[in-house]
């Protein structure tokens, strides 16, 4: 495992065993719903269902249709503000 | 993909199987933290222990990349990478969990698949981690029972809302000098919370005479939403306001203001029967908690502080009140110059032109410490004596829908007349700055939070206003009412128009009603 995965391991560790993690994904949720995020994949959801027909699509199809255009939509404030999060709690715990 | 779930589940579905899925979800999906997953797995299997310490995969050691969890064994791998696929195929352990949503995997179908029973049991275990975590219920989509789906079935009739249609709009005829009445009434009947909780016949009725109120209110309900387009007649409506509220009898004007305010206590005293029982199914009887629609939906607290100016020691009392009635410039009472917020600023969307009153400066003029003078004090528990103080007004509870009440008729004893002051008010108001030990309250309102407030709690839209044209004497009133989010209409009685924002925003304003653009399950 690289070096900077294992850090990405230790950080989720400990962000997990505080509860942040959780309250985190609680922030993330509120803010990707607020800016409209969430409205806009779930209407190119339904643009890919109709595209490979109801009875023959996957969650794998939508997986790999939506992956990337979510990651792209979120919004750049959005990014900074979890980050600060993030950084902030990491001050505060560090051992 | 099917929702009855695929074959190859069956061959899972043998022995405990329920109660290792149950490990599974409770301990891997739906749990906290590691600790509280360590703590679980001791408790639940001891198989698990060893390997179940973290949630990363077995072959690579990654906690990301769609983690997912083989159901015959104790094995993690990575989705992204196929490394629960190899697994899956080594081993023959068709089914695997995902960790993250707790979606089951069959990888002969090669999608996720729905078995009710596992499903259930996944529904169960979500609910009761978020009662540990003290999240408590969260919202989750209705899902019809049999016997909903019954009813369905029996009354195909469906009514389709989109966003032109006009239900809900309805004219209502004036019985001479009403329109005090009908105002009130569209204002009533466009409050979205009480809307749903009469089409959705929450009311039970213990009256045994046919004098409810709410009875009737309900009545009127189902005749805006019924989709008739000729005006209704509410002589019902008005003979129960008669008999119940005497001083408003008579064919004469009366005041919306009075007939709101009416209007709401009667209704809260025949709602008796709505009223929620405690654990023991009696009925609460507290005249104090009352936990009636209408107090659900109008009642506030307002705190009064009175300071003494002496030893500085605070009496608090909180009362409630279904409305704010607010003084206005140009009337008789005194106190009213202001700090002013400064020249061409913009607080809550209202503009601040020179001279023109807005809402906020109302707000701002009632929640202002007043000194009460030499000839009023109070008696101090502090000092034990008579005291010189200050009082100052703050909303201790916000109410879901605030009604504003601009006092524009003065009955004083020297004059009767109505102030015509034109006031502007917002669409969209943030009560932040006037609810109570607010560094803003306190500061009055001269306080400019420049962080943005995460806390959407005190932000109000504007849904009905009702006006007032005329003189004292003689007056007319009518009320704009708001449909569809963003789609206001006239009502004049019997005539429904098609309003713009603007009509609603440059008119004189006499009761305005706002509503909580957030709302939170208790």
């Amino acid at each position: 495992m690289s070096k900077d995965s294992k850090m990405r391991a230790t950080i989720n560790q400990k962000l997990t065993e505080m509860g942040e993690r959780e309250r985190l994904k609680e922030l993330l949720r509120a803010k990707l719903t607020e800016c409209g995020w969430r409205d806009q994949l779930k209407a190119h959801c339904k643009d890919v269902i109709k595209e490979k027909g109801l009875e023959h699509v996957t969650v794998e199809d939508l997986v790999v249709e939506i992956t990337p255009k979510g990651r792209v939509l979120v919004p750049d404030s959005v990014k900074k503000e979890l980050l600060q999060r993030i950084r902030a709690f990491l001050a505060q715990h560090a051992t | 993909m099917s929702p009855a779930g695929c074959s190859h589940v069956n061959a899972y579905k043998v022995d405990n199987w329920r109660q290792n899925l149950r490990v599974i979800y409770q301990c891997f999906v739906w749990s906290g933290s590691a600790e509280a997953r360590r703590r679980k797995v001791l408790q639940n299997d001891v198989r698990w222990t060893a390997l179940a310490k973290s949630c990363i995969c077995h072959m690579c050691g990654a906690h990301l990349n769609r983690l997912h969890s083989c159901l015959s064994c104790v094995f993690f791998g990575c989705f992204t990478k196929k490394h629960i696929h190899e697994h899956a195929k080594n081993k023959r352990h068709n089914l695997a969990i995902d960790l993250l949503y707790g979606g089951i995997y069959c990888f002969v179908c090669q999608d996720y698949i729905y078995d009710k029973e596992m499903e259930q049991i996944a529904k169960e275990e979500q609910r009761k981690a978020w009662k540990l975590q003290g999240v408590g219920e969260k919202y989750s989509t209705w899902e019809p029972t049999k016997r909903e789906l019954e009813l369905l079935r029996h009354n195909p009739k469906r009514r389709k809302i989109t966003t032109n249609c006009t239900i809900g709009l309805r004219g209502l005829i004036n019985l001479g000098n009403t329109c005090f009445m009908n105002c009130i009434v569209q204002a009533l009947t466009h409050t979205p919370l009480l809307r749903d909780f009469f089409l959705s016949d929450r009311h039970k009725c213990e009256m045994q005479s046919n004098s409810c109120l709410v009875c009737e209110m309900s009545q009127l309900f189902q005749e805006f939403y019924s989709g008739h387009r000729w005006p209704h007649i509410p002589f019902r409506l008005l003979h129960l306001v008669w008999t119940h509220a005497r001083h408003l009898a008579g064919y004469e004007q009366q005041d919306a203001h009075e007939f709101l305010i009416a209007a709401l206590d009667v209704l809260h005293r025949h709602c008796k029967g709505d009223t929620t029982r405690d654990d023991n199914g009696k009925k609460a009887n507290n005249p104090n908690h009352c936990s009636c629609i209408i107090d659900q939906i109008f009642t506030g607290g307002l705190q009064s502080d009175v300071t003494c100016q002496v030893c500085h020691g605070v009496s608090t009392t909180i009362d409630p009140f279904w409305d704010i009635s607010l003084d206005l410039p140009g009337s008789s009472t005194p106190f009213w110059p202001l700090s002013p917020g400064g020249d061409g600023s913009t607080v809550n969307g209202e503009s601040h032109l020179s001279g023109a009153t807005t809402l906020t400066d109302c707000l701002r003029r009632f929640t202002r410490p007043e000194h009460l003078g030499s000839s009023a004090k109070i008696k101090c528990g502090g000092c034990h004596s008579y005291q010189e103080s200050t009082k100052q007004l703050t909303m201790k509870k916000l109410p879901i829908v605030a009604c504003f009440h601009l006092k524009r008729f003065e009955h004083s004893a020297k004059l009767r007349r109505k102030i015509t002051t034109y006031v502007s008010f917002p669409l969209e108001l943030d009560m932040t700055p006037f609810i109570a030990s607010s560094k803003e309250s306190r500061m009055n309102g001269q306080y400019q939070q420049t962080v943005e407030v995460l806390n959407n709690d005190n932000k109000y839209s504007l849904f009905a206003v009702v006006n007032h044209q005329g003189t004292l004497e003689s007056g007319h009133y009518t009320s704009f009412i708001r449909q569809h989010k963003d789609q206001w209409f006239k009502c004049d009685d019997a005539i429904i128009t098609k309003a713009s924002i603007k009509d609603v925003l440059d008119s004189e304003g006499y009761l305005l009603f706002y509503h909580k653009q957030f709302l939170e399950y208790e």
